[in-house]
């Protein structure tokens, strides 16, 4: 079991992803938009962050480059789940360890967060 | 004085001119319409539109579709870009926010994301969420009242859209500048989709229905015609200036041939000449004053196939770019739509001379069929300012149309001539006469009028019955 934060704005999806990792039995924190998600990375240590790219307050991207800064949280793995903004992402492998294009199969993510874990 | 409130244009073919003349900067707007009015691709064309201007967009949704989803209905529209996404046009959704912490939560966010995205266009997708998670009006009219007051501040546009239709004295109606409800209903057998300004604090809208339609390109608004052109947009300066018809012997009855920018009503029965005296007429155009043909039976082909079996030289005249032949089949158009589309050719290619076969066609497309004389009054004052000579047909006891134009368009046009078939024991002859010129004397006796294989000719007098050329024998009224 591992504990994940999920930054995602869209509650149909933030609330899809929590099932599907719930079900994998991870133990899910939820974040509506990126400062939430900061502090909840900051405070849990997650083993995973899982990010949106468009989130009000703080895109995922800046929330990646404010995660890597901290010393204390900067290895946490990141994955980006993005519609559009995929190719930004992986223009920026400093912040992100993957990219997973939406829309995509659960069995994707989960291979996905699975590869991210074991690393 | 008067002083005019600075303006946004939307961008959207039509919305401006009804809004009257775009939306006011920083001011808020609900947008409501029952689901699949189309509120949601006429909130993200605006979107993107203003985004092609130069503006920042802040698109909020509450529960509703995923953005992804969104995108993939949007993407089949031209004016969506999903390159544009992140870039200057942010989507987020607020629902969460909304869930766990209530309104001023929200209004708090959207505070911040306003000011981080440098917004200038806020679109709120939602507003029945909202109002579900309040408590009691006060609390509704707060909310709209702390986000459009926060927006204004920062001079940010705001729509606000919902899909219930709120009442006029809902408290979100009380707090906003403007009401835009779009419509879609059955009229008969075919759908009708409509847009109403129901309020316009400190402007002057366009009042009523104005019809549109979605296609690839987005929405596309017909202002009503007679409320678009409620006077022409141009002065009208008439001359006592008068063009050939181009018919042997026509500009004889006329007293020197037809006024310039003058609307000639040509009543007859089927097959009794009047597409054939509209071709001839067209005949005459040159390039520097091209004529039109805005016809909803015949195809251009077949009208040229017609041209040339009768000896009118007409084809020349369409390669040569001199005259213009629109076709519109007589199907399911919107009565606005054309006028408009008339218009604007005309007013492109700098037509002079105008043939409209048939009136019928006007008349099959409007769907509230009083409004017929408001609308063709505002096509004739337009075409008179614009100098077009216009020559109108209507199909006397016809199918498509009712048969006979009602009293009020006889005084709307400047001139009326009647064919008619006449049975004669050596076979069915031709007649014409003039039964009005506007200002002018003219020659009332009845014609012969032969049409031949070297083009159409006025001949000698004839005689009928006195009682046979009346408006009203002729006309069925």
């Amino acid at each position: 079991m591992a504990i994940i934060v999920i930054a995602e704005d869209e509650y149909l999806l933030a609330t899809m992803l929590e099932a599907i990792l719930e079900d994998e039995n991870h133990e899910v924190r939820m974040a509506p938009h990126g400062v939430a998600a900061l502090k909840l990375v900051r405070a849990h240590k997650p083993d995973l962050l899982i990010t949106d790219f468009m989130m009000p307050l703080m895109t995922g991207l800046e929330l990646a480059q404010a995660v890597r800064e901290d010393p204390e949280i900067s290895a946490i793995p990141i994955l980006l789940v993005s519609g559009a903004q995929g190719s930004i992402g992986r223009a920026h492998p400093e912040a992100f360890d993957a990219v997973l294009d939406k829309p995509y199969d659960p069995a994707r993510l989960v291979a996905a967060v699975n590869e991210l874990l074991s690393d | 004085m008067t002083e005019y409130l600075p303006r946004i244009a939307a961008g959207i073919p039509g919305l401006d001119a009804v809004l009257g003349g775009g939306f006011v900067d920083g001011a808020s707007y609900i947008l409501q319409g029952q689901p699949g009015a189309g509120k949601t691709i006429l909130a993200n064309q605006i979107a993107f539109e203003a985004l092609r201007a130069g503006r920042k967009v802040l698109y909020i949704t509450l529960l509703a579709e995923t953005h992804d989803r969104l995108f993939q209905s949007l993407s089949t529209l031209d004016f969506f870009d999903k390159e544009r996404l992140g870039n200057g046009i942010v989507y987020l959704s607020v629902f969460q926010t909304l869930k766990d912490e209530g309104l001023s939560a929200v209004v708090s966010l959207l505070r911040q994301e306003t000011r981080r995205q440098q917004a200038t266009l806020l679109i709120f997708d939602g507003l029945l969420n909202a109002r579900d998670r309040a408590e009691t009006d006060i609390d509704v009219k707060t909310f709209v009242a702390e986000v459009q007051s926060q927006a204004a501040f920062v001079g940010c546009t705001v729509l606000f859209l919902t899909s219930a239709r709120l009442a006029d004295q809902s408290p979100e109606h009380t707090m906003v500048d403007g009401v835009i409800e779009l419509y879609d209903e059955l009229v008969g057998m075919r759908s009708a989709r409509r847009l109403q300004v129901r309020k316009s604090r400190g402007s002057g809208a366009l009042g009523g229905y104005h019809q549109f339609e979605i296609t690839s390109s987005g929405i596309c608004i017909y202002p009503r015609l007679e409320s678009s052109l409620s006077h022409p947009s141009i002065p009208d300066m008439p001359s006592a200036k008068r063009i050939s018809t181009g018919i042997e012997g026509l500009d004889e009855l006329f007293l020197g041939g037809i006024p310039s920018g003058s609307v000639t009503l040509l009543l007859g029965s089927s097959g009794s000449g009047k597409t054939s005296l509209g071709l001839d007429f067209l005949s005459e155009s040159s390039a520097a004053e091209p004529g039109m043909l805005f016809g909803f039976y015949e195809t251009p082909e077949r009208l040229l196939i017609k041209a040339d079996a009768l000896g009118i030289s007409l084809r020349e005249q369409v390669e040569q770019g001199a005259v213009y032949m629109r076709w519109q089949p007589l199907t399911e158009n919107l009565i606005d739509k054309l006028g408009h589309r008339l218009l604007e050719e005309v007013r492109a290619r700098g037509i002079k001379r105008l043939v409209i076969d048939a009136l019928a066609g006007f008349e099959r497309a409007c769907l509230y069929s009083p409004r017929l004389i408001e609308f063709f009054a505002a096509l004739c004052n337009e075409l008179r300012a614009l100098d077009v000579t216009t020559i109108v047909t209507w199909e006397k006891d016809s199918s498509a149309g009712s048969g006979a134009p009602g009293p009020e368009l006889y005084s709307l046009i400047d001139n009326l001539v009647t064919l008619r078939q006449v049975p004669r024991r050596s076979g069915v002859t031709r007649s014409i006469a003039l039964l009005k010129v506007r200002d002018g004397a003219f020659e009332p006796a009845l014609h012969e009028f032969v049409i031949g294989t070297t083009g159409l000719k006025v001949a000698f007098p004839v005689d009928y019955p006195s009682n046979s050329l009346s408006i009203s024998e002729n006309s069925g009224l």
